[in-house]
């Protein structure tokens, strides 16, 4: 059955069946295929159309950095000319949390700055991912023992790549970035579209 | 000036004029406790490095300050900070500096220590923030780190910590929970973990060999909710 | 003259004495312990168990030796200070330049020592003396 959506406002209902032609051409997509009918009955997103969302989202993450301490000037120096993340299809410095992908925590959190952290969380727009970047934050690193350090920021919001060193080498947020890129193209996309977010 | 790479001597004379200088104003007999270090015969050798520090009785802390201020020219004041000497009370120190000048007469940078003890069970000290403005936020970090009062500041609220924290953190009697929460990976014999082994059944009997144990831990029947030890435990 | 890297197409050339992980030289070990004594971090987990040997000839006495069973660092929390592999007497421990093993799951940070073992061929030969260091011998 061929499936065809009119412009709003346009004479006959939208996405009439029976082949109301347009002016200008829409996409034209096919029928959902048999497997998947349950989990589209919830979303009208087309499959191809998800896979294409889900490429962009992968090869296009805006960056945001948290940065608190030290990791933060190896996280500079992954965005900067030498190691370059930007060629990864990682966009450094998003200009703020609603516009980015992607939270790096970079840094010590500190249990005074641990509101800040989670409200910059849930400032940024679905889907978010985070990766923690340095010991002490995936999990308080030399600081384990102090009083006034939250001792990883998996305590605070979910985590998708934990990115070791102290501090790790700009190369390394690079390799933690490629497996943020794996994990999304893995995860599941009924998932995604039932509005499940980690 | 002294050749590059040998420490620069105390000139005594500078001192002995800011030692008399306050004795005069004030009437305060200061103590004066220069840095020591290794000479190159191997004993200590006086004049170190670092400033010398004068010693004060508290109850004359502000006078002594006021006067290095305001008629001794000791007008930079760069830090107020304390030290946990258990027994011996709170140190409380304060560094000051008079700066040097380039012309007409080259002075050198002069700087000082000064400091005063406060006992334990009374931590009371008078602010010096009628003489430098500066020392309120460094009183105020030093009194919710140590949990010393300084009368007579304006605002004695915490600076850094988080509201709801409760606690004196720079304290020496301060329990670290993590490290207290946390077995000690080193706490272990070697070939203790095998359980029915001759290490382990060694160290349930009360081995003769004192268990080492992590500094900064206290033994667990003196604080913590856990169990007492019953030696072999598992980490 | 600073040069783009080409990581992660091409492996990066790291400076002689880069700390990435420590490698585990097990059959060096002797379980002493040292380094799980002197770790800041506390993230050394050894676990080892005695083992008797009997006598080899006549007449000796049976030996006792200590046996590692487990070996683990926990680098979520380690510092890469080193303390660890300056401490062993024993040269068990070294500094390899890899740094590219991070993951999904925080416990999988804790590597056994199977892992460390592996990252012994990762360990790079040590770097040659500077003829310019020293009291003058090249």
């Amino acid at each position: 059955m061929d499936v065809t959506f009119g412009r709003p406002g346009m004479d006959g209902p939208k996405g009439s069946i029976a082949g109301t032609s347009v002016d200008l051409p829409m996409p034209t997509v096919g029928p959902p295929s048999d497997g998947h009918a349950q989990h589209h009955a919830a979303t009208a997103t087309p499959d191809p159309l998800r896979f294409d969302l889900d490429w962009d989202r992968r090869w296009s993450l805006w960056v945001f950095n948290v940065g608190l301490a030290c990791c933060a000037v190896e996280f500079v120096a992954s965005a900067m000319s030498r190691e370059d993340f930007e060629r990864l299809g990682a966009t450094p410095f998003a200009p703020g949390p609603r516009r980015a992908d992607v939270m790096v925590v970079s840094g010590t959190v500190t249990d005074k700055m641990a509101p800040a952290v989670r409200r910059l969380y849930e400032q940024m727009p679905d889907p978010r991912y985070v990766i923690s970047f340095g010991s002490c934050s995936n999990s308080g690193g030399p600081y384990w023992d102090s009083y006034s350090v939250t001792k990883g920021v998996d305590q605070l919001v979910p985590v998708d790549v934990y990115v070791p060193g102290c501090p790790p080498r700009p190369e390394a947020l690079l390799h933690g970035l490629v497996k943020l890129q794996q994990k999304i193209a893995a995860e599941s996309r009924a998932g995604r579209d039932r509005g499940e977010t980690p | 000036m002294n050749a590059p790479g040998t420490p620069p001597a105390v000139d005594p004379d500078w001192l002995d004029h800011v030692v008399r200088e306050v004795r005069a104003t004030t009437g305060v007999e200061v103590c004066v406790e220069e840095e020591s270090f290794s000479g190159p015969g191997g004993g200590l050798e006086r004049g170190g490095v670092g400033p010398p520090t004068l010693d004060v009785p508290a109850d004359r802390w502000v006078d002594v300050i006021a006067a290095l201020a305001h008629d001794l020219g000791y007008r930079y004041f760069d830090w107020l900070s304390a030290v946990d000497e258990l027994d011996q009370g709170f140190a409380v120190v304060c560094h000051v500096a008079k700066l040097g000048t380039e012309s007409p007469e080259a002075q050198p940078l002069r700087h000082l220590l000064v400091r005063t003890r406060v006992p334990r069970e009374a931590p009371v000290l008078r602010s010096v923030t009628g003489i430098y403005a500066g020392a309120a936020w460094h009183e105020r970090e030093t009194h919710e780190m140590f949990g010393i009062d300084f009368a007579g500041h304006p605002n004695l609220a915490p600076l850094l910590l988080p509201e709801e924290f409760e606690g004196h953190p720079l304290r020496k009697d301060f329990v670290l929970a993590a490290r207290a929460a946390k077995p000690w990976p080193g706490a272990k014999e070697p070939g203790e973990s095998d359980e029915s082994g001759p290490a382990a059944r060694r160290g349930r009997r009360g081995s003769r060999r004192r268990r080492l144990a992590p500094p900064g831990v206290p033994a667990p029947d003196e604080w913590g909710p856990r169990p007492p030890d019953r030696g072999g435990d598992d980490g | 003259m600073a040069e783009v890297s080409r990581d992660p197409d091409v492996k990066p050339e790291l400076p002689a004495r880069s700390r990435g992980v420590i490698a585990l030289f097990e059959e060096n070990c002797t379980v002493c312990m040292l380094c799980a004594r002197e770790c800041p971090c506390w993230c050394i987990y050894i676990d080892s168990h005695q083992e008797t040997r009997q006598a080899e000839e006549p007449g000796a006495r049976e030996r006792r030796q200590v046996v590692l069973d487990r070996f683990a660092i926990d680098y979520s929390l380690c510092m890469y200070c080193g303390i660890c592999i300056e401490v062993c007497p024993f040269d068990a421990l070294f500094w390899s330049p890899e740094f590219e093993y991070a993951v999904t799951d925080l416990t999988e940070l804790t590597q056994e020592r199977q892992t460390l073992g592996e990252w012994m061929a990762t360990v790079p030969e040590p770097p040659r003396l500077d003829p310019a260091a020293g009291d003058g011998h090249a």
